[in-house]
């Protein structure tokens, strides 16, 4: 009789455990495999990256949007990720630096995925230094992923010298997919800030003349994607870590689509002649996606990091 | 539109997918068979990228070009002798540390605000230099533009808490507001290490790297 009680106490007890361990598989998947909606096609030998912008509060929420970023990270290998300035609101000591920056993306940073950072307005030209921007001591700088010629310009400062440097740059690059990224809209539907002609004026022909088809930019803490101006396909992504809530003008004739009720990021796979585009928010919803055609056919598809 | 080998489109679903005309690069023009809109923007292409080099290439009369290369000899001056104290202090390296950075600015203005013990306010914005700079400042902005950038400068922009005081830092927090690009072109060129910046009314040269105010005018706003 008590054998048969121990034996019944060994099977409920195994029961019980089995049932614990499929509730933690559960409760993991769920939280962070299968909520994930991922939109892009994630073909192999794909450029795939992320943008960010308006990032350096240290917040709660700038967190809560980083561990989504993680999430889609484990279905979508991301290598990289472009920042569109404000990287760090005031002041920039070295503690600001591990609160606004390397604590919220130490995950991904452990990952060993790259960040790419340009200048915003409240960014000091000393982060051009720091090791975990990659911005090897400039303030405006090139690099290239496989078939994409990516460049981060300085916004807040367009002097002859970068204009200059942008042009000589510009005139020897043969990449199918130009990419510029800086942290002023050109084109923007914000009711705080708006367009910024006086950049505008000066870029744009550059743009034009050298065929730079994409350009990501933040500033104003929304996510709003322009109708093609020129030919040229404009995004703004600048609410990854600040939220202006309600701030785009309601029937703006340059919005293609807008997100202004929560904070949001941007997910990018390019192959080929196709820029596949994601935008997800920080209740891991996805507020836009698409696909930008390219029918120039690249020379090669291979990712070269 | 006929689409050719150049052109560019773009596929959303369930979006508005803007005009024809947005989706025109000049390079695609030559294959077009709609002339009319060709040469249309053609022209705009060409006026756009010509407008730009104008831009670049502000003229001065013979008095103000006097006047601009003696203040950019200035601002060249004290760009040699900040790289003079810098050249004696521990590189920074390209990849530094957030606590090299910190360590790396503050020695930096230590030195610099040493060097510079004794400068004092307009000894690089001489009357003359103030005169011509007002100038082009309330030449760039008109009308509506005007009003805008009184009101980003004066209302939105974050830098009520600069100190107009030379040899001063810049304060961490302060925004640096950005600095319009068609102006900058027209403005003297500074070297470098050394920025144009806006706080109310007044017109600052700041080193981009200490952040020490190296020198300022007033009533710049136009």
């Amino acid at each position: 009789m008590r054998c048969r009680r121990k034996l019944l106490e060994v099977h409920l007890m195994k029961r019980a455990f089995v049932s614990f361990i499929l509730a933690i598989v559960f409760t993991f998947s769920t939280a962070y495999g299968q909520s994930v909606k991922l939109t892009l096609p994630n073909k192999d030998n794909s450029v795939r990256f992320l943008v960010i912008g308006d990032t350096g509060t240290g917040s709660e929420q700038q967190q809560e949007l980083a561990n989504i970023m993680l999430r889609y990270r484990q279905v979508f290998p991301f290598e990289f990720v472009l920042m569109m300035g404000d990287n760090l609101y005031g002041s920039e000591k070295a503690v600001d630096y591990k609160k606004k920056f390397e604590n919220v993306y130490k995950p991904l940073l452990d990952q060993k995925i790259k960040f790419y950072a340009s200048l915003g307005n409240h960014d000091e030209s000393n982060e051009r230094f720091y090791e975990f921007f990659n911005m090897e001591g400039q303030e405006y700088y090139h690099f290239k992923k496989g078939d994409v010629s990516f460049y981060a310009l300085n916004s807040n400062y367009m002097d002859k010298k970068q204009v200059d440097w942008l042009n000589d740059k510009l005139a020897t690059d043969t990449a199918p997919w130009k990419i510029a990224f800086f942290h002023h809209p050109p084109y923007s539907s914000g009711s705080a800030h708006g367009s910024d002609t006086k950049l505008r004026e000066i870029i744009e022909p550059i743009f034009l003349k050298y065929g730079v088809n994409v350009v990501f930019t933040g500033h104003e803490h929304f996510y709003e994607r322009i109708k093609p101006q020129k030919g040229i396909y404009y995004f703004i992504s600048g609410a990854s870590g600040k939220l202006r809530e309600g701030n785009v003008k309601q029937g703006s004739p340059l919005t293609a689509k807008a997100f202004d009720r929560d904070m949001s990021f941007m997910l990018l796979e390019i192959n080929g002649d196709q820029m596949y585009f994601q935008v997800v928010s920080r209740t891991n919803e996805t507020v836009d996606s698409g696909v930008v055609v390219h029918h120039e056919p690249p020379k090669s598809t291979k990712s070269t990091k | 539109m006929k689409r050719t080998a150049m052109t560019w489109n773009i596929s959303f679903p369930n979006q508005d997918m803007g005009t024809q005309t947005d989706k025109l690069l000049g390079i695609q023009i030559a294959f077009s068979s709609d002339v009319k809109t060709t040469l249309i923007t053609l022209l705009l292409s060409v006026g756009l990228v010509a407008t730009a080099q104008t831009q670049t290439t502000a003229t001065l009369s013979p008095a103000d070009k006097q006047t601009a290369d003696a203040f950019e000899k200035r601002v060249k001056d004290y760009a040699k002798l900040r790289e003079s104290v810098e050249e004696q202090m521990p590189k920074l390296s390209k990849d530094a540390k957030p606590e090299e950075i910190e360590t790396h600015k503050k020695q930096f203005q230590e030195r610099v605000r040493a060097a510079r013990a004794g400068a004092k306010h307009g000894e690089i914005f001489t009357p003359d230099a103030q005169a011509l700079i007002r100038r082009i400042i309330k030449d760039e902005f008109k009308g509506r533009e005007r009003t805008e950038f009184r009101d980003t400068v004066l209302k939105e922009a974050e830098t009520k808490a600069v100190p107009l005081k030379v040899n001063y830092p810049y304060p961490e927090a302060g925004e640096l507001l950005e600095m319009p690009a068609t102006l900058l072109l027209r403005l003297p060129q500074l070297p470098k290490q050394v920025r144009y910046r806006f706080v109310g009314h007044n017109f600052l040269l700041v080193d981009r790297e200490n952040g020490l105010i190296v020198d300022y005018m007033t009533n710049a706003l136009p």
